[in-house]
């Protein structure tokens, strides 16, 4: 009788279904897995090592590519380190613009997730709808800071500029008559709010549809129910947080625990699992979907109707207003001093986390008083996510990776930092 | 209910005495510092603590202390000279690559952030390893199974070793790598570059060839604007 | 009993299924909303980040008098000056390079201008033949920015609002 071994299955690095850059070492037993081994590192580009070569302000722009899905979430959670060790608080309007954008963006996370999880696993026509969404949320994305992906919108002590009050339009070509250059411009005449409202009007409509095609669909359950199930105990050992730590059922939401922003000021539930297998994650993350919704609509109400500065009037950490550098001398000198030298930050370390999209993203920041930091480390929820990869596959079969590499909503960038 | 930090603070003098080197509290958040002999030792106590367990290790890092506080442009002379001196990590070459030779202090620190959910509470554990040549502590991997990756991290990028890990190993560098990047005395460039050899038909490494530019110097300056927000407006 | 039933009817009916399909179905027969991209564009807002621009002062003069705070402020070191004294005596760049491979399109160059000279365009398609040709020059930028300029001031004037 010959010997039976395991054998080794190398899976990635770039395997469409490993949503990157992942390396998975695979040793089966037949089509059951007995250990995976994750590399990483595969899109390591030393953020961090080059955070303490730039000054403060000029990183900002890096930490969009780290979850290069959650733009605007990365940044937040960088700008709060800086202002909470310089004892500064952006403008209240700031604060509810970030809130926004903190929404939408975990909305354009979510809609990538369910859109490449539900790829994964077979259906496909889930890609498709969420990227129709995401189509709008990329326009608010670029009327607010002129790019789709890399935002750089969130500035120490405020947001780069205003709401803007016009969204731009289609124009009539040889494919759009006059009838259909109405039609598509039929929310686009009114503000980004207004651009924005509509939006929120017709989203929960969308979430329904995803929920018919999934939720319920015997194909979808059989690939995700009681795949990765993580214990409550073993979720919090394991570090994991946001909804991978909700799905296994504690009760944990840093937007609620520990508010920052405008999130003590707006009105939302947080939902958790039972179960910890991958359904329950994908039911936490619709629901979030939807409250992150309301979670919109209520800031752009408060927005209408307070209208302000985004920005700090204090010039030595906020780039003075563009006339005013022109017109006077006081203000042209700030703006070559931050420029050249930035701000210094007072000596001591600081750690500020955000509920990311996809767990507690935080940035601890070790300042020696100069204007660069001396270290800041970037704590990626993927990271310790991924790091559990090997205790939630073990025992399932090969095709579970996938729905389980899904259903922890990874992204190298942030992962490998 | 142990539910503020000072509560807190207070709590761990009392329960932890003498293996508490240094107990802050800064920006609302409090740090404690222990001996790298009473780490692991601290950090089962933390998470067994039945008022405030703490039972989530949500980051582990390394921190390298060689060069804190230097600066590449002094601020207190009176005339500003353009050129910018090569005195900091940013600009090491290759031949100066000290180590730890010239620094006296502690060089390497392990630094932990911890989250207590049922108290709703974070804590900062510090600790500086004993031998800047031959840095290690003890791997905290059997306390929370978090720290297994972040601990090859911290191995990976600072070639701080933590004693009984079941599997130190880079991870985020490449197969191969050779040194420990995020070192101060790693210059930012790094030491090799890569490239395919058409008549080799290979990837080979050579020296870099990237010239280090700064453009805006690392300064610190003492006149702390942010201490007192009354100051600001002038 | 009566859930069971239920339960053992939408099974074998195949409810959820055909459920799923009425709903793309029904898109089946909806105006599409995919765009012929080359020919038909999305709209784009002024404050877009594209390709850099350099620009000129309504009577010709090219508007950059070399103070490097682009240099200065580029997170990605991408910008490359030299300045010189010009014959009239004013203070101009002779050489301007911008390596796109290395900008990261943040905008802050356009931020930290002092006089509006380096901008950043509409303009998002674009290509290099060459690994060297990655390297726009001074000249190249000016050009770039006299064909563009009409879209530049008329963007440059909807966002002076805000800025």
């Amino acid at each position: 009788m010959p010997e039976i071994r395991n054998f080794t299955l190398n899976f990635g690095p770039a395997h469409p279904a490993a949503h990157g850059v992942l390396r998975l070492i695979l040793e089966m037993d037949g089509e059951v897995i007995q250990r995976a081994d994750p590399h990483i590192g595969l899109l390591h580009r030393g953020t961090e090592k080059l955070a303490e070569s730039k000054i403060y302000s000029q990183s900002i722009g890096y930490m969009d590519r780290l979850d290069y899905v959650s733009m605007m979430c990365n940044e937040h959670g960088y700008i709060l380190a800086i202002e909470k060790m310089l004892g500064i608080q952006a403008p209240i309007r700031a604060q509810y613009i970030r809130t926004m954008f903190d929404e939408v963006t975990r909305i354009l996370n979510h809609l990538l997730w369910i859109g490449a999880h539900a790829l994964d696993v077979g259906a496909m026509t889930m890609f498709l709808y969420a990227f129709r969404e995401r189509e709008d949320l990329m326009d608010v994305y670029e009327a607010v800071s002129g790019a789709r992906l890399h935002a750089s919108y969130y500035r120490v002590g405020g947001v780069y500029r205003d709401l803007p009050d016009e969204m731009p339009k289609y124009e009539q070509n040889r494919w759009n008559n006059a009838a259909d250059v109405k039609r598509l411009n039929g929310d686009r005449e009114g503000s980004l709010l207004d651009f924005l409202e509509s939006f929120t009007q017709r989203f929960p409509n969308y979430v329904d549809e995803y929920e018919t095609l999934l939720t319920d669909n015997r194909i979808w359950k059989q690939r995700l129910v009681d795949i990765g199930v993580v214990s409550p105990e073993r979720a919090k050992q394991l570090g994991f947080t946001g909804a991978m730590l909700r799905g296994s059922g504690v009760e944990w939401d840093l937007r609620k625990k520990q508010p920052y922003a405008a999130y003590d000021r707006v009105k939302f539930d947080i939902p958790i699992g039972t179960n910890g297998d991958s359904y329950d994650r994908y039911l936490v993350r619709i629901e979030e979907m939807r409250q992150s919704n309301q979670i919109i609509k209520q800031c752009i109400d408060w927005l209408r109707k307070n209208p302000g500065d985004v920005s700090l009037d204090d010039h030595k950490v906020t780039m003075p207003k563009r006339d005013s550098v022109k017109g006077d001398m006081e203000s042209l000198i700030h703006h070559f001093k931050l420029v050249t030298e930035g701000f210094c930050l007072p000596e001591g370390e600081a750690y500020a986390a955000i509920e990311h999209p996809k767990g507690e993203f935080g940035c601890y920041i070790v300042s020696d008083g100069a204007n660069k930091p001396f270290r800041l480390k970037i704590r990626a929820p993927g990271f310790a996510h991924v790091s559990a990869m090997d205790e939630m596959t073990k025992g399932h079969m090969l095709a579970d990776v996938v729905t389980i590499i899904g259903t922890q909503d990874i992204v190298f960038g942030e992962v490998d930092r | 209910m142990i539910n503020t930090i000072s509560a807190l603070q207070q709590h761990l003098n009392e329960r932890l005495g003498a293996k508490i080197q240094r107990s802050k509290i800064a920006f609302d958040e409090l740090t404690i510092e222990v001996k790298a002999t009473y780490f692991l030792d601290v950090a089962a106590q933390l998470r067994d603590n039945p008022l405030v367990p703490f039972d989530q290790l949500i980051d582990l890092c390394g921190v390298d202390y060689l060069g804190y506080g230097d600066v590449e442009w002094e601020t207190k002379t009176e005339s500003f000279s353009r050129g910018v001196s090569e005195n900091s990590s940013a600009r090491f070459d290759f031949d100066r690559t000290s180590g730890s030779v010239d620094y006296d202090g502690k060089r390497f620190a392990v630094v932990v952030h911890l989250l207590s959910i049922p108290n709703n509470l974070r804590l900062r554990l510090i600790t500086f390893c004993e031998d800047n040549d031959f840095p290690n502590v003890d791997t905290l991997v059997n306390v929370w199974s978090s720290a297994n990756w972040y601990e090859r991290e911290a191995f990976d990028l600072y070639g701080i070793l933590f004693n009984d890990h079941p599997d130190l190993r880079r991870i985020l560098t490449d197969y191969g790598f050779v040194g420990h990047p995020f070192r101060k005395d790693f210059p930012l460039i790094g030491h090799v570059e890569m490239r395919y050899d058409e008549d080799k038909q290979r990837v080979v490494y050579e020296p870099v060839t990237i010239e280090p530019r700064v453009l805006t110097p690392r300064i610190i300056r003492d006149d702390q604007r942010f201490s007192a927000a009354d100051e600001v407006s002038e | 009993m009566i859930s069971t039933l239920k339960h053992y009817v939408k099974t074998f009916t195949l409810f959820e299924l055909l459920q799923g399909l009425s709903v793309t179905g029904k898109y089946f027969f909806k105006k599409k909303i995919t765009i012929q991209y080359p020919e038909q564009k999305t709209p784009m807002s002024p404050r877009f980040r594209g390709h850099h621009a350099l620009r000129r002062y309504d009577n010709g003069e090219e508007r950059c008098i070399a103070c490097k705070l682009c240099e200065a402020t580029c997170p990605a070191l991408a910008i490359k000056i030299e300045s010189e004294e010009r014959e009239d005596g004013t203070r101009r760049t002779t050489r301007y390079d911008i390596d796109m491979f290395k900008c990261i399109y943040c905008g802050f160059c356009e931020e930290a201008c002092p006089v509006d000279a380096i901008v950043e365009t509409r303009v998002f398609e674009y290509h290099f033949e060459s690994r060297e040709g990655s390297i726009i020059t001074k000249d190249e930028l000016l050009a770039f920015g006299d064909k563009h300029e009409t879209q530049i001031a008329k963007d440059r004037a909807v966002e002076a609002a805000y800025r």
